[in-house]
């Protein structure tokens, strides 16, 4: 045991031996894992966040379907849905979209109802008359408003209407918030102009939840009209954004990366005369073959690991700290209104494990197979 | 006086049956004997460097029978040819072989490292050692920044620190002026007094006349031409 920790020890100086070299390998290997790790770290993060977030939702949303498009839906379709077996409480949801000329913003305005109570406000109240309102962070960000201040928005027919601000939602719910507007139902219906007996959707809650599809097809035969979007659809429709854009990043990192293996393949097998001729000392002064490989071993484990877990950290504090400011538009997506939550530190053992196994072991088999061909020829080279 | 080593009828080809063969030994059959200086004496390319590394377990013959303290180390595995290299062999070489950026006592304790002896023990032996060459206040000071004769000196130390029975010296004064050259070989005398058993390998008139050298071996083409004991 002495002797292996001498050698490690030996594996150390040699490598600050090789400052530069090494330094340049570690510099280029932390940046590429601090990219790699920030995306999944990132994308990991957004569909936790995104799954809590719709661990609440109902089992299914049924919207209306005309011409191949959503349209408001008769509330008394409510009725008829309460009839069907397996179905639970069915409620009709109030809102919409609106566009923000001033700051050129979209805007989700919804109806507040007593689903919303989770949700979490960092000051005031829900409003509960008509002209109160209350808004996530970014919209009163944008709109450089605050608790009791008017907030204007335009009507299409040119006419204003005037809410006064009640409430305003913590930035931990920014990622389900931070572009919405609550308004009393009364006053969203007159905003929207929409008749008095539609909603926007309905939202059913299912006894079972092992029955949700069935209880889908059911109503998909009652209301032929209808299109009912289950939760688990919503989850894995998520799931597949945030992984098609990590993807996409990933992909357009791909040329780097192949760069970067490219580098590490060349650096690692193309053994120089100088380590040829060390290797050839060490065994002539008595070193072993597998001491000569233990050495290398431990050159590349201590670069690639070191590099790693500075990538690693790197990545964290990119993604945790800074809320990923490099990635985070192209992983959020299109809204105007960039939710600017922090992320929260959600980390997948299994994605560290496997770029740990796609980038530390091949630079430490790359750093030892050439040496190894070094090491089994007899050391009388270094004689010659 | 008993042989440390002894050759018999030795060959080593390199590239063997490639168009660039080269047959460097051929036949050889000597004996290296215990506390002696045996000199392998011959021109460039005459085959003593390479006796040298086959009796010194650096490399395998071809052919023949390489006995060391009475056992045939030929045929040995690679690890036990390691083991009887770092248990009987300390090497000196024409070009010192000292590892580049490391201190003189990182050079002389190298051999050791893989080894299982105590840090204390080891720091101690490379101490005495260093003492002995006249080093110890070259200690800290990295390699690349001594002179050649005090380079010469940490690899002697580097090769004594095994505590070897036999000091192998190829070329050893090929690097250093005639004063240089006088030092080493009063170093050299001196380690032979103490019991070790020296081969140097040269074709230096200035080692090969000196009157307390035991034993010549003179090479040519790759065979033994004449061996003489003085």
């Amino acid at each position: 045991m002495r002797g292996h920790g001498r050698v490690i020890e030996y594996a150390l100086s040699t490598l600050a031996r090789r400052k530069f070299k090494n330094f340049s390998v570690a510099a280029v290997f932390s940046f590429l894992i601090a990219v790699l790790s920030s995306i999944l770290f990132l994308t990991h993060a957004y569909k936790t966040e995104t799954l809590k977030l719709l661990e609440d939702s109902p089992e299914i949303i049924l919207q209306n379907m005309s011409g191949g498009r959503h349209e408001l839906i008769p509330v008394e379709y409510i009725t008829t849905l309460s009839g069907i077996a397996g179905v639970g409480k069915a409620s009709p949801r109030y809102w919409g979209y609106y566009y923000d000329s001033l700051t050129s913003a979209n805007y989700t305005l919804m109806a507040y109802d007593e689903n919303m109570q989770d949700i979490k406000l960092l000051q005031g109240r829900m409003p509960a008359s008509e002209g109160e309102c209350a808004v996530g962070k970014g919209v009163a960000d944008i709109r450089q408003v605050g608790m009791k201040d008017d907030i204007f928005l335009t009507l299409g027919t040119e006419q204003n209407v005037t809410l006064k601000i009640v409430g305003l939602f913590s930035a931990n719910s920014a990622i389900l918030t931070n572009d919405l507007i609550i308004l009393t139902k009364d006053s969203l219906i007159k905003f929207f102009n929409m008749p008095a007996d539609m909603a926007t959707d309905i939202t059913i809650e299912v006894n079972n939840p092992s029955e949700v599809s069935t209880v889908a097809r059911k109503i998909r035969r009652t209301f032929p009209n209808s299109r009912p979007i289950l939760k688990n659809e919503l989850i894995r429709t998520y799931d597949n954004i945030f992984n098609w854009r990590g993807g996409i990043v990933l992909t357009m990192f791909f040329g780097a990366i192949a760069a970067f293996m490219i580098f590490v393949w060349d650096k690692a097998t193309g053994i120089n005369a100088e380590e040829r001729q060390e290797i050839g000392i060490l065994k002539a002064i008595g070193w072993e073959t597998a001491d000569v490989l233990y050495l290398k071993f431990w050159e590349g484990a201590a670069v690639s690991l070191s590099s790693f877990f500075t990538g690693l950290i790197l990545a964290y504090v990119h993604v945790f700290y800074f809320n990923a400011q490099f990635l985070a538009p192209v992983l959020k997506g299109w809204s105007v209104l960039f939710p600017k939550f922090e992320p929260m530190p959600y980390i997948d053992i299994y994605q560290i494990f496997v770029l740990f196994f796609l980038t530390v072991l091949p630079y430490v088999a790359a750093s030892v197979v050439p040496s190894w061909k070094a090491a089994i020829s007899d050391p009388d080279s270094v004689m010659r | 006086m008993d042989a440390v080593i002894r050759t018999e009828g030795v060959s080593k080809v390199f590239n063997a049956g490639l168009a660039d063969e080269v047959r460097a030994v051929t036949g050889v059959s000597i004996e290296i004997r215990r506390g002696q200086i045996t000199v392998l004496k011959g021109p460039s390319g005459s085959g003593k460097t390479t006796l040298l590394g086959l009796i010194g377990c650096m490399a395998r013959p071809t052919e023949g029978k390489i006995l060391v303290e009475g056992r045939d180390v030929a045929k040995l595995p690679e690890r036990f040819l390691t083991s009887v290299r770092r248990q009987t062999f300390g090497f000196i070489f024409q070009q010192f072989n000292l590892i580049r950026g490391m201190t003189v006592r990182e050079n002389v304790m190298l051999p050791l490292y893989p080894t299982d002896i105590d840090g204390r023990q080891m720091v101690r032996r490379m101490e005495e050692i260093l003492e002995k060459l006249e080093l110890s206040s070259k200690r800290g000071v990295k390699v690349g920044k001594l002179s050649g004769g005090q380079q010469q000196r940490v690899a002697i130390a580097r090769a004594l620190i095994n505590e070897p029975a036999v000091l192998l010296a190829d070329e050893p004064t090929a690097h250093l002026d005639t004063k240089l050259s006088e030092d080493l070989l009063n170093i050299i005398t001196t380690l032979n007094m103490d019991g070790k058993t020296i081969v140097i390998a040269t074709h230096d008139p200035l080692i090969y006349d000196k009157p307390y050298i035991d034993n010549i071996i003179e090479m040519r083409d790759g065979t033994v031409r004449e061996a003489s004991l003085l």
